[in-house]
């Protein structure tokens, strides 16, 4: 019979639920946590608009590998959790304390328990979701995620803090070691300690497999999970479609043109304008967010080039205006040291042919080791402020 | 307290009270934070793990004893990798205007992934059996 009462901490009797395995799972989570923490961190910035410190602009496959490793360590540590949480479930049973000073200490740490928990769940979670672009909630996601990263990783410092002596007894004993377990975790379970160990490495290994070829193309077949193929109009996936832009047949028919205007000064180009200019062609990956990322090559006008055209001096930021008739990428910035970036291409083809609708025909932004969102498409105006 | 645990303890904080700031400041539709904070706890701790439970218990009544470690490993992999694929088992983001969003067989993957992890199972179950 299974008791009708709320289960106690001495309910649970497996010795898998120990110290010692919670402390070898714990040490990679945090390892993940740490890399999710620090390549987010790195995207928040770059897609930021002001850059007190410029970001740079190279190496070329920087944001590709950044955020490759955000999604496929983020993806990883799911395993992880379930079960780390897993080894320490009992905890949550335990009886309150009778002192008033243990109450509040350990009240004080199941509080910063319960915000780790939350957030680590939340992390993964909107993570996924967003990763496959699924949104069931009404919060913005990028300003959300960001802030909640604070409250995971503050609140998994403090748990480090709290946990240190037992965490370097765990870590420089064996894994049979019983010293911080609870007196009633002796029952031997269908796996050992070092069973459990590796099936959950073997989880964490499976789950990266399974989502590591959007970024990285070798790994297509496997990767059962990923959110693209890698497949897409001319070899190469997009994230918005010319459709769901609003961007009509009349903007990009023979009326087109593309303004790069400094102060007083405008020019307004036609296609055989761009065209007529000197071509240059650069292999330059498309890397999102969402953690897919495909290599390219594509050819265009510097702008560099372009802003030369209006005499805009080097060095200064660049208002980028999208045709697209809404939404928060219809204006972005373009810092200086991007636009003076000799990589830094308006580009008219893509593998050789000339952009399709959905790619930002007639004519998109793509710069070096920058935030797919920023390669903006469709480009209408380059603007620099007198 | 060691000097070690008070840094770690004091950035901790920081780093936590900056984030609560960033989202009670920035965020919009706050309450819909909340829900999906606890949310997340609550069909944990309250909903996943008494599955994991039963079927821990499961596992150990009805199968044999050669096919627990197994099937114990099986059921590891298979069920959080399953967990974290909802997103793209669902096909809930997809889009009819971008053909190139979630364009895999996601069904006919996790049938592979399960299939693979089934026969596995089986054959290390039958050779633990074998040398008993």
């Amino acid at each position: 019979m299974l008791p009708v009462r709320p289960p106690a901490e001495t309910d649970f009797s497996s010795r898998l639920r120990s110290a010692a395995v919670t402390a070898r799972v714990g040490l990679w989570l945090g390892i993940c946590f740490g890399i999710c923490f620090a390549t987010g961190l790195l995207s928040h910035y770059a897609q930021n608009a002001d850059h007190p410190i410029p970001f740079p602009t190279g190496p070329v496959w920087g944001y590709r590998l950044t955020q490759g490793l955000h999604v496929v360590t983020g993806t990883a540590a799911v395993p992880l959790l379930l079960v780390k949480l897993w080894t320490v479930y009992p905890r949550l049973f335990r009886r309150p304390e009778r002192e008033v000073r243990r109450l509040v200490l350990d009240g004080l740490e199941r509080a910063s328990i319960a915000a780790l928990v939350a957030s680590a769940i939340f992390q993964l979670a909107t993570g996924l979701a967003n990763s496959a672009q699924w949104y069931p909630w009404d919060f913005s996601f990028r300003a959300t995620h960001y802030a909640i990263a604070w409250v995971a990783i503050g609140s998994l410092l403090v748990h480090i803090a709290v946990k240190l002596p037992v965490i370097r007894r765990a870590l420089t004993s064996d894994v049979e070691s019983t010293v911080d377990d609870r007196p009633t975790a002796t029952m031997p379970g269908a796996l050992s300690r070092r069973g459990l160990l590796r099936t959950t490495w073997a989880a964490a290994g499976v789950a990266a497999l399974a989502v590591a070829g959007g970024a990285v193309p070798f790994l297509r077949q496997v990767s059962v999970f990923a959110v693209r193929s890698g497949d897409g109009p001319q070899g190469v996936p997009i994230n918005k479609s010319a459709a769901a832009a609003h961007i009509s047949d009349e903007m990009v028919g023979p009326a087109y043109r593309l303004e790069v205007a400094y102060g007083d000064r405008t020019v307004a180009l036609t296609r055989e304008d761009l065209r007529a200019m000197q071509q240059r062609t650069e292999s330059l990956p498309i890397a999102c967010v969402e953690g897919w990322s495909a290599g390219a090559e594509w050819t265009g006008v510097r702008v560099r080039d372009l802003l030369d055209l209006v005499g805009a001096p080097g060095g200064r930021d660049v208002d980028v205006y999208s045709l697209q008739p809404s939404g928060p990428y219809r204006h972005t910035i373009l810092q200086g040291n991007f636009a003076d970036d000799d990589r830094t291409l308006v580009a008219l083809t893509l593998h050789g042919e000339p952009l399709s609708r959905d790619h930002g025909e007639p004519a998109r932004l793509i710069a070096p080791n920058r935030p797919g969102v920023l390669q903006t498409k469709w480009l209408a105006r380059l603007e620099v402020s007198a | 307290m060691t000097p070690v645990r008070a840094v770690l303890g004091t950035f901790g904080v920081l780093a936590a009270a900056y984030g609560v700031w960033l989202w009670l400041s920035r965020g919009h539709d706050r309450w819909d934070v909340v829900l999906w904070l606890a949310g997340g706890v609550v069909l944990h701790d309250a909903v996943l793990s008494a599955v994991v439970i039963v079927l821990g218990l499961l596992l150990v009544r009805v199968l044999p004893k050669a096919a627990q470690a197994p099937a114990a490993v099986g059921c590891v992999v298979l069920g959080s990798v399953t967990l974290l694929a909802v997103p793209v088992l669902g096909g809930f983001g997809a889009r009819a205007d971008n053909a190139t969003l979630l364009d895999r067989n996601y069904s006919a993957g996790w049938l592979v992934l399960a299939g693979i992890t089934i026969v596995a199972v089986i054959a290390a179950s039958l050779v633990r059996s074998r040398r008993r």
